[in-house]
C-alpha cells in the first residue's frame, strides 16, 4: 500500500521536476543582462531582451491586484461575517461559477467590454485579470476568517468592541495569513495567464508607454517568441521569459510567506 | 493571598478565644464570691448565657466550614477540635455558674472553718492556673505549654480526694460548709479536668496525636 | 446592602425553544453570586444575558428587564456595547489574543476602543496584572506572546484584560473548568479578593467551587430559578427539597 503511494508521488514528481530542470537549464542559457533590460528586438533579429515583457508583467498584475484584493477581500468578509444572508447565498454562488469560468471567456470579456470600447489597453487585461482573482481571493478570504475561533470574536465583544471592529481588528488580523496566502495564490495564477492578456493587452515589443496603450508581458512574449519560425534565435528567449516568469512566481511566494511568518512560536492554545 | 478557609477558621479563632477570656472572668468572679462572701450569681449568671450562645454559634461556624470548604487533614482537626473546646468552655461556664449558685444559696465559705477554706483557695489557684493554661496554649496552638497541664492535673487531682478525706475525718456532721465545700471541689475538678481536655485537643490540632494528659 | 443587578421576569429562547423561564433576582454589589445547575439548566444563558451577548447568537431572544443600579440595560436607546463595558466577561476557555503580547493583550479593551496614550496604556498593564496577581510572574517579559503562559496564568492574563476596562460586575462562565486544581484553587482565591471592589457572578457545575467561593448561590433548574439565598444556607439547610437533592448527588 505505502509502496504504491510511493510510486504514485513518484510518477506525479517527474513532470514537475522535468519542467523545472528543462526550463532552467534551457533558460539559463539565454540570461545576460541585456536580457532583462532591453527592448524586445523583432522576431528573428538576434541581441535585445525582454525587460518590457517583465516591466508589463509587473504592471498589469499590480494593477489588477490592486483592483481585486481590495475587491475579493471585503467579499470575503461579507460572506463570512452575513453568511445567513440571502444575498451571501447568491453570492457565494456565483462565486464558485465564477471561479470554473475558463480565462478565454474573461479574456473574451474584457475584450467586449474594455477593448472595444478604449483599445487594447493595460487596463484591459488588469480587469480581465482582476475578474479571475475576485473568486479565488473570496474564496479563501471567508475561509480563513471562518477559521478564527468563536471565542476569539467572543472575547473582543465582551471587552466592548463594537462587531464591525472586532471583524476588522481582532478576526483580520488572526486570519491575515490564510487571507495572505489566499492572495498570494491568486497572484501566482494570474501572473502566468496567457489567454485573457493575449485578447486585452496585445502585446507589444516596446517599454509601457501608458495604461490605455497595449503593453509587453511575459506569457504573451513566451507565446510570440514560441511561434517564430527563427528557432535558434527566439526560442531560447521564450525559454528565458520562461524561466523569469517561474522566479517571479517563486520569489512572490516567498515574500509574502516570510512577511506573514507567526511572530510568536506556535500558540499553546 | 491567604486560602479561602483561613478567613473563616481565623473568625473562629477568635470566637473561641473570646470565650476562652469570657470563661476565665466567669470562674475567677465566682470563686472570688464563694471565698469572700460576695454574691456575683446574677454576673456569673449572664456570663455563662452568653458562653452557652457562643458556644452555638462556634458550633454553628464550625459546621459552615466543613460544609463549604471540604476541609481536610489539618484543617479538619482543627475544626473538630475548636468544636469541642467550644463544649468544653461551655462547661466552664456552667460550672461557674454552679459555684456561684452554691454561694448564693448557701452563703459562700467565707465563715467557714480555716482549714476549709485554706483548701478550697489553694485549689482554687492551682485551677485557676490550669484554666488560664487552656487558654493561653489554645490561643498560641503551644504544644509545651499545653503538656505542662498534665503536673498540676495530678496535683490538683490528688488535692481534691485529700480533701475529702479530711471531711471525712474531721467534718462535724453536715451544715452548709460541708454540703457547699463538699460541691464546690467537686466543681472545681471537673473544670481542671475540661482544662486537660482542652490541652490534648490543641495537641491533637498541632500534632495529629491524641494524647493523655491526665 | 444595595443590588446593582435586578433581574426581572427574564425569559431566554434559543431558536423557539425557551431557555430560561420567568427569572427574577437580585444580585448584591460587591458580593460573589454563584449560579449553579444541572447542564443544560440555563445557567450560561443567564449570565449571557446580563451582558447582552445572548442575542448574538442567531436565532436568541430575550424578553424582560435586567437593571444595572436601576436602569434597564434592555431599554430601547441603550447599546449593547456600552454594556459590555460596565460588565465584563471571563470565559471558560482562557482565550487570550494569540496573536498579541502579555502587554498587548492586557489592554486589547481599551486600545481597540482607541486609547493610545503609551503613559495611561502602561499604568493599566500594571494596575490590571497586579490586581489579577500575574505581575509578579510575568513583568520581565511583557512581549511574550499571550498564548505561551500556562493554562492557569492564561485565565488570570484573560481577567486582567477585564479589569482593564474597569467594569463594575465581572461574568465568569466555568472559569476554572479547564484549569488543573492548582491553578483554579488560586483563580477562587483571586475572585474572593476581586469581590471586594467588584460585584462577581459566577457560572460553575461545581458545587463545591460555588460553596467555596461565593456569598450567595442560586440554584437552577430547567431554566427556573429554584432557590437563591447565602451560601451557608443553601448548603447547610436547603429550602427546596429539589436543590436538597441537587446538593447531595440524587442527581444532576
Amino acid at each position: 500500500m505505502i509502496s504504491l503511494a510511493y510510486l504514485a508521488l513518484v510518477a506525479a514528481l517527474i513532470p514537475l521536476a522535468s519542467i523545472l530542470v528543462e526550463t532552467i537549464f534551457r533558460g539559463l542559457s539565454a540570461m545576460s543582462f541585456s536580457f532583462f533590460l532591453e527592448e524586445i528586438s523583432p522576431l528573428g533579429e538576434p541581441g535585445g531582451g525582454i525587460g518590457p515583457a517583465i516591466q508589463g508583467t509587473l504592471i498589469v498584475v499590480a494593477l489588477a491586484s490592486s483592483i481585486g484584493v481590495p475587491i475579493g477581500v471585503f467579499s470575503g468578509i461579507y460572506l463570512a461575517e452575513f453568511r445567513q444572508a440571502r444575498m451571501a447565498s447568491v453570492a457565494r454562488f456565483l462565486n464558485d461559477v465564477l471561479t470554473n469560468v475558463p480565462s478565454i471567456v474573461l479574456g473574451i470579456f474584457g475584450w467586449t467590454f474594455v477593448v472595444v470600447a478604449i483599445g487594447w489597453s493595460v487596463v484591459a487585461g488588469a480587469i480581465a485579470l482582476a475578474i479571475m482573482m475576485i473568486p479565488i481571493i473570496t474564496r479563501t478570504t471567508e475561509e480563513a476568517i471562518r477559521l478564527v475561533p468563536a471565542t476569539m470574536r467572543e472575547a473582543a465583544i465582551a471587552l466592548g468592541v463594537p462587531r464591525w471592529k472586532t471583524t476588522l481588528t481582532v478576526v483580520l488580523s488572526s486570519a491575515k495569513k490564510g487571507i495572505a496566502t489566499g492572495i498570494l495564490l491568486s497572484v501566482a495564477r494570474i501572473s502566468g495567464e496567457t489567454a485573457p492578456l493575449l485578447l486585452t493587452i496585445l502585446g507589444s515589443r516596446f517599454w509601457f508607454s501608458g495604461f490605455t496603450q497595449p503593453t509587453a508581458a511575459l506569457p504573451v512574449a513566451v507565446f510570440n517568441f514560441s511561434q517564430s519560425p527563427y528557432r535558434l534565435i527566439d526560442w531560447p528567449r521564450a525559454w528565458g521569459a520562461s524561466l523569469i516568469l517561474i522566479f517571479i512566481i517563486l520569489a512572490i511566494n516567498i515574500i509574502v510567506r516570510y512577511a506573514t511568518r507567526e511572530k510568536y512560536g506556535a500558540s499553546n492554545i | 493571598m491567604s486560602r479561602i478557609i483561613d478567613i473563616g477558621l481565623e473568625e473562629l479563632s477568635v470566637m473561641l478565644c473570646r470565650m476562652g477570656e469570657l470563661t476565665y472572668q466567669a470562674i475567677s468572679l465566682s470563686l472570688k464570691g464563694c471565698l469572700n462572701g460576695t454574691n456575683e450569681h446574677s454576673q456569673v449568671c449572664e456570663m455563662s448565657d452568653a458562653l452557652v450562645s457562643m458556644s452555638e454559634q462556634a458550633e454553628d461556624k464550625a459546621f459552615e466550614l466543613i460544609a463549604r470548604f471540604q476541609p481536610v487533614a489539618s484543617d479538619l482537626r482543627t475544626i473538630k477540635s475548636y468544636m469541642k473546646i467550644a463544649y468544653d468552655f461551655a462547661r466552664y461556664g456552667r460550672y461557674a455558674l454552679d459555684i456561684s449558685y452554691i454561694n448564693e444559696q448557701y452563703g459562700g465559705l467565707k465563715h467557714c472553718e480555716h482549714w476549709i477554706l485554706e483548701h478550697i483557695e489553694k485549689m482554687s489557684e492551682k485551677v485557676l492556673d490550669m484554666v488560664r493554661i487552656s487558654i493561653d496554649s489554645l490561643r498560641k496552638h503551644d504544644v509545651k505549654l499545653a503538656e505542662t497541664i498534665s503536673k498540676t492535673e495530678k496535683e490538683v487531682d490528688s488535692m481534691y480526694f485529700r480533701y475529702l478525706d479530711e471531711l471525712v475525718k474531721r467534718a462535724s456532721g453536715t451544715n452548709k460548709c460541708t454540703i457547699s465545700s463538699v460541691l464546690i471541689v467537686r466543681y472545681l475538678e471537673r473544670i481542671a479536668d475540661h482544662a486537660t481536655y482542652i490541652c490534648e485537643s490543641v495537641v491533637y490540632v498541632a500534632t495529629g496525636q491524641k494524647v493523655n494528659l491526665r | 446592602m444595595s443590588y446593582k443587578i435586578e433581574i426581572e421576569n427574564l425569559n431566554a429562547w434559543f431558536s423557539g425553544k425557551q431557555v430560561l423561564r420567568d427569572i427574577t433576582m437580585k444580585i448584591k454589589e460587591n458580593m460573589v453570586t454563584s449560579i449553579i445547575g444541572p447542564s443544560g439548566c440555563g445557567k450560561t444563558t443567564l449570565i449571557r444575558c446580563l451582558n447582552r451577548m445572548h442575542e448574538l447568537t442567531p436565532g436568541a431572544k430575550a424578553t424582560g428587564r435586567v437593571l444595572l443600579d436601576g436602569g434597564d440595560i434592555y431599554s430601547e436607546g441603550i447599546d449593547p456595547v456600552t454594556v459590555r463595558r460596565r460588565i465584563g466577561m471571563v470565559f471558560q476557555k482562557p482565550n487570550p489574543f494569540p496573536m498579541m503580547s502579555i502587554y498587548d493583550n492586557t489592554v486589547a479593551g481599551l486600545k481597540l476602543n482607541g486609547v493610545s496614550d503609551k503613559h495611561r496604556l502602561d499604568e493599566t498593564v500594571e494596575k490590571s496584572l497586579r490586581a489579577a496577581h500575574l505581575w509578579d510572574e510575568v513583568k520581565a517579559d511583557l512581549g511574550k506572546s499571550g498564548a505561551s503562559l500556562s493554562g492557569g496564568q492564561q485565565q488570570r492574563l484573560c481577567i486582567a484584560r477585564a479589569l482593564a476596562i474597569e467594569p463594575e460586575v465581572i461574568l465568569m462562565d466555568e472559569p476554572t473548568s479547564a484549569l488543573d486544581p492548582t491553578a483554579a484553587s488560586k483563580i477562587e482565591q483571586l475572585i474572593r479578593v476581586l469581590s471586594q471592589d467588584y460585584t462577581v457572578i459566577i457560572v460553575t457545575h461545581n458545587m463545591q467551587q460555588a460553596a467555596r467561593v461565593s456569598d450567595c448561590t442560586a440554584f437552577l433548574y430547567l431554566g427556573k430559578l429554584v432557590e437563591y439565598g447565602s451560601t451557608k444556607d443553601i448548603f447547610e439547610n436547603p429550602k427546596s427539597e429539589l436543590t436538597e437533592k441537587y446538593i447531595t448527588g440524587e442527581f444532576g
